[in-house]
């Protein structure tokens, strides 16, 4: 599908407007919170990008958000809402981290597989488990993945503070999984690993599949108009489960990857963010799994610019804090806006 | 007489596709008159009056109400101005009640912030009383009819104080008793002093109750007359620039085997007392053309669901080629080779968003894979070109299908149900909102199915379309069939109509 050229336009200007006033904002804030306020400009701006450390975490941190946000764009095209990102990201994590600790001398690619796998069919059957009530009872799926994930979250949590708690560590942490399941390095010293690669292909591959495939097209359909979808004899049932299996996939797999390649153990709350920054990651990009990219790398960059204004200037790490929310609380409202108008539209 | 209402040059060009919508175009409206506009698919009457009522800007030209030149930002400033617009499809909130629905964004308020429902109900029921309209302001939009949405959208228009009104395409979705409500309405208005300018592609009523005529071709005036001057035929000309008229021979006798059959097909649940559809049998054959017709609100709405598949029936049974096909799945249907044009275009018929070319392929999308569910993005293009070249639709391939006129929007739709029909077609209203040439286009296309050996079924509330192109006429009333016969000779408007009210019963005390 082409998108409206003129439709486009509009976005991306007022895309642009956002931006500039969520940047005036950031600017005021600065200016009232900081002595040096120059320098901790300089910092949030210019920060991330100095160094190579800053620059290869800024993209690590992306990674699990070009997951999530394809999770939810998925969903989104069919008209579902997976509210339940961060639940499934944790459990995906820790389904993860449990096989590679049953396992720890397996061999690198065999253990790698299965815990990716393990942590795909965690989150899908988590989310599809919502798909499941809605094509069964009709119950919402926004309110029952918002409460599965809840709960799914305490009882993760008593796992990795209970039986799983690495006793050698006084951290709420489960041990560390073997050294060989670890992702590559590829640009240290930062902790950027070798999945990036990965996460962008998955992005590719998830345009394709949306845009240029049979099955894609039926998800799309049954997403703007499932009158129409059923009128035209699409199953409309079929694609009320299939996108929340993947939505929920792709989340599991943002948990794993996240331990594999970055933590390499399963924290209490890692998750903590990436459920609900996918939402406005994918609302960003319009629900286009390839302007995913570069939606989570601003995240991401927003993220890096507050911690190394922080470390850096003279700025708390609440303001810093303060200073990305209203960023993001900006542009996920912009954000928000257009896709309810969008929906309202395509009722 | 003066002029009470002036456009002058107007012209607009979409950006998109860079098409001249409007090219130039001067209409002048005099004050207490029905002015018609018309004009083929795609003239640019509903641009037109959109640049009117404020919700697109002009390229150039000028809008003067009164003598006086007026800037129309938006619909707000329209109303201001003492114009109002009814649309070419609804944009009534289904949840809302009818008194809901007309003060919307125009509300009263208790202490200026909170909605006054009350006062709402009162005001809008005035307004109601005053011009004799037969509609309770707390009905919800999703109980009434569709001839009674057109009246709150027109109520709606009144509550706004307009003076002028415009009405895009009316009578399109309304039935002959409907239509007739509404022009009495609307003579009513203008003897108090309202304009009406009027969208319709039937020229009957053209004649029947415009006072001046404006007819617009490929996006300029080709003619402005005044009604009595010319007959149907000639405005027809203007209108395509060749006269249309209808003839058509009916099918033979030949190759007639049963296709579809219904046998005691009900919905038992009640509406006014009588179920939904009540024990409807009958058959639709090879090389025939059933039609179905009725008054709204008496079940034809329902036939066509469950015909298509998307209502489950409560008792009876459904055969195609005597086989049972009972409640099963419209994707089950379209496998059998289902071909079917709905009434619902925006909702149900087109995915408003979407390209042309994918709303294009939705049943046959099976069809256009390379391998492992690949699309073949080329075969898909080819197929769009041809067929917007092949029905003649006025539109681009790749922009999203809700910016096409009404009647392109239409023929997108009859093109994908028609491409690959197998042995049987459900059509249902298929020409409203079309123009002359294009109903007969999609006339021609139904009498050749039939001469391919293909069952149509047409369920239609225009009887002069069920007497022209039927050979088997059915007539629906509360729920039941109470004709069913061949056409003929004897079977006159006057019959038909008699039937429709529930007058005559040819079924009543058989079960
Ligand atoms: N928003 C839009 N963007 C692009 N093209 C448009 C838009 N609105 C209308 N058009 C084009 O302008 C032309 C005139 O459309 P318009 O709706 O005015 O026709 P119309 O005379 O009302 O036809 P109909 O009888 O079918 O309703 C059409 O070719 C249509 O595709
Ligand atoms: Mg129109």
């Amino acid at each position: 599908m082409k998108v409206n050229r003129s439709d486009m336009f509009v976005t991306a200007i007022a895309l642009l407007i956002t931006l500039s006033a969520a940047f005036m904002v950031m600017l005021v804030m600065i200016f009232i919170m900081s002595e040096t306020p120059g320098e901790t400009l300089f910092y949030f701006f210019a920060g991330p990008l100095t160094n190579k450390y800053y620059l290869g975490n800024m993209f690590n941190s992306a990674i699990p958000l070009i997951l999530t946000g394809l999770g939810i764009a998925f969903a989104f095209r069919s008209s579902m809402f997976n509210l339940g990102g961060e639940g499934q990201v944790y459990a995906g994590g820790f389904a993860a981290t449990a096989v590679c600790l049953a396992m720890p001398a397996a061999g690198a690619f065999f253990g790698i597989t299965v815990s990716l796998l393990a942590a795909v069919v965690t989150g899908a059957v988590i989310a599809g488990l919502s798909g499941f009530f809605k094509m069964k009872w009709r119950t919402d799926e926004l309110i029952s993945s918002f409460l599965i994930s809840n709960a799914l979250i305490y009882i993760v949590d008593n796992f990795i503070t209970g039986p799983f708690d690495d006793p050698g560590n006084n951290l709420l942490t489960t041990s560390k999984v073997a050294e060989q399941f670890w992702f590559n390095k590829i640009f240290p010293p930062s902790n950027l690993d070798i999945s990036i690669v990965f996460v962008v292909i998955i992005a590719i591959l998830a345009f394709f599949y949306l845009f240029k495939t049979h099955q894609g097209y039926e998800m799309r359909m049954c997403g703007v108009n499932p009158e129409f979808a059923r009128y035209g004899g699409i199953n409309v049932g079929k694609y009320i489960m299939l996108p929340m299996l993947w939505s929920g996939a792709l989340h599991g797999l943002a948990g794993a990857v996240y331990v594999l390649g970055t933590s390499h153990a399963c924290f209490k709350g890692f998750s903590g963010g990436m459920g609900w920054n996918g939402i406005a990651v994918a609302l960003i990009a319009r629900n286009n799994p390839i302007a995913v990219i570069p939606a989570a790398l601003f995240f991401a960059y927003i993220e890096a610019g507050a911690e190394s204004a922080m470390i850096n200037a003279d700025i708390t790490i609440e303001i810093a804090s303060i200073v990305q929310s209203v960023v993001f609380f900006l542009i996920t409202a912009q954000a928000i806006y257009n896709f309810l108008k969008y929906r309202r539209k395509a009722v | 007489m003066e002029s009470y209402l002036s456009m002058k040059n107007i012209s607009k060009t979409f950006g998109v596709t860079g098409l001249k919508a409007n090219d130039n175009v001067t209409l002048d409206v005099r004050r207490g008159e029905i002015h018609a506009l018309v004009g083929e698919n795609g003239a640019g009457k509903t641009t037109l009056m959109n640049i009117l009522y404020g919700i697109m800007q002009p390229d150039s030209g000028t809008i003067s109400l009164n003598g006086k030149e007026l800037k129309i930002l938006n619909p707000i400033a329209a109303n201001k101005a003492g114009i109002g617009m009814v649309h070419q499809h609804s944009r009534l909130v289904n949840e809302f009640t009818v008194a809901q629905n007309v003060v919307l964004g125009a509300e009263p308020k208790k202490a200026a912030i909170f909605f006054d429902n009350r006062k709402a109900e009162a005001e809008v029921a005035a307004v109601i009383e005053k011009n004799r309209f037969h509609i309770s302001p707390e009905m919800k939009i999703s109980e009434i009819s569709v001839g009674q949405m057109q009246q709150v959208e027109i109520i709606k228009m009144l509550y706004r104080k307009a003076e002028l009104l415009i009405l895009d395409e009316p009578t399109s979705i309304l039935t002959e008793q409907e239509i007739q409500r509404l022009f009495d309405t609307l003579r009513e208005l203008i003897k108090r002093g309202k304009t009406v300018i009027l969208i319709t592609h039937k020229l009957s009523e053209v004649k029947d109750i415009s006072d001046r005529i404006t007819v617009m071709r490929k996006g300029r005036i080709v003619s402005v007359k005044d009604t009595a001057d010319v007959d149907e035929r000639e405005i027809s000309k203007m209108m395509v620039g060749k006269s249309v008229i209808f003839d058509f021979a009916k099918g033979e006798e030949g190759c007639r085997e049963t296709v579809l059959s219904l046998e005691k097909v009900s919905i038992r649940k009640k509406r006014q007392g009588h179920p939904i559809l009540d024990n409807i049998s009958f058959n639709a054959s090879s090389c025939e053309i059933v039609g179905i017709t009725g008054v709204a609100g008496n079940g034809l709405t329902e036939l066509e669901d469950v015909i298509a598949g998307l209502q489950k029936i409560s008792s009876g049974s459904i055969y195609h080629n005597d086989e049972d096909i009972t409640n099963i799945s419209p994707k089950a249907l379209r496998e059998r080779g289902l071909a079917y044009v709905p009434t619902d275009r925006l909702k149900r018929g087109s995915s408003l968003d979407t390209s042309v070319k994918e709303n294009l392929i939705l049943t046959s999308h099976h069809d256009f894979m390379k391998r492992c569910g690949v699309f073949d993005d080329n075969k898909i293009s080819e197929h769009s070109r041809r067929l917007i070249s092949e029905y003649k639709i006025d539109g681009h391939s790749d922009v999203p299908i809700g910016t096409l006129s009404g009647g392109n929007i239409q023929k997108v739709i009859l093109a994908r149900e028609l491409d690959n029909v197998k042995d049987f077609v459900l059509f249902s209203e298929p020409t409203w909102g079309l123009d002359v040439a294009s109903s007969e286009f999609i006339y021609e296309k139904m009498l050749e199915m039939r001469a391919r050996g293909v069952a149509v079924v047409l369920i239609s509330s225009n009887i002069d379309e069920i007497l022209t192109l039927a050979d088997t006429i059915f007539v629906m009333y509360r729920g039941r069939l109470v004709a069913g016969r061949a056409s003929g000779p004897d079977l006159t408007r006057e019959v038909i109509g008699e039937y429709m009210l529930g007058l005559k019963d040819d079924f009543r005390g058989e079960e």
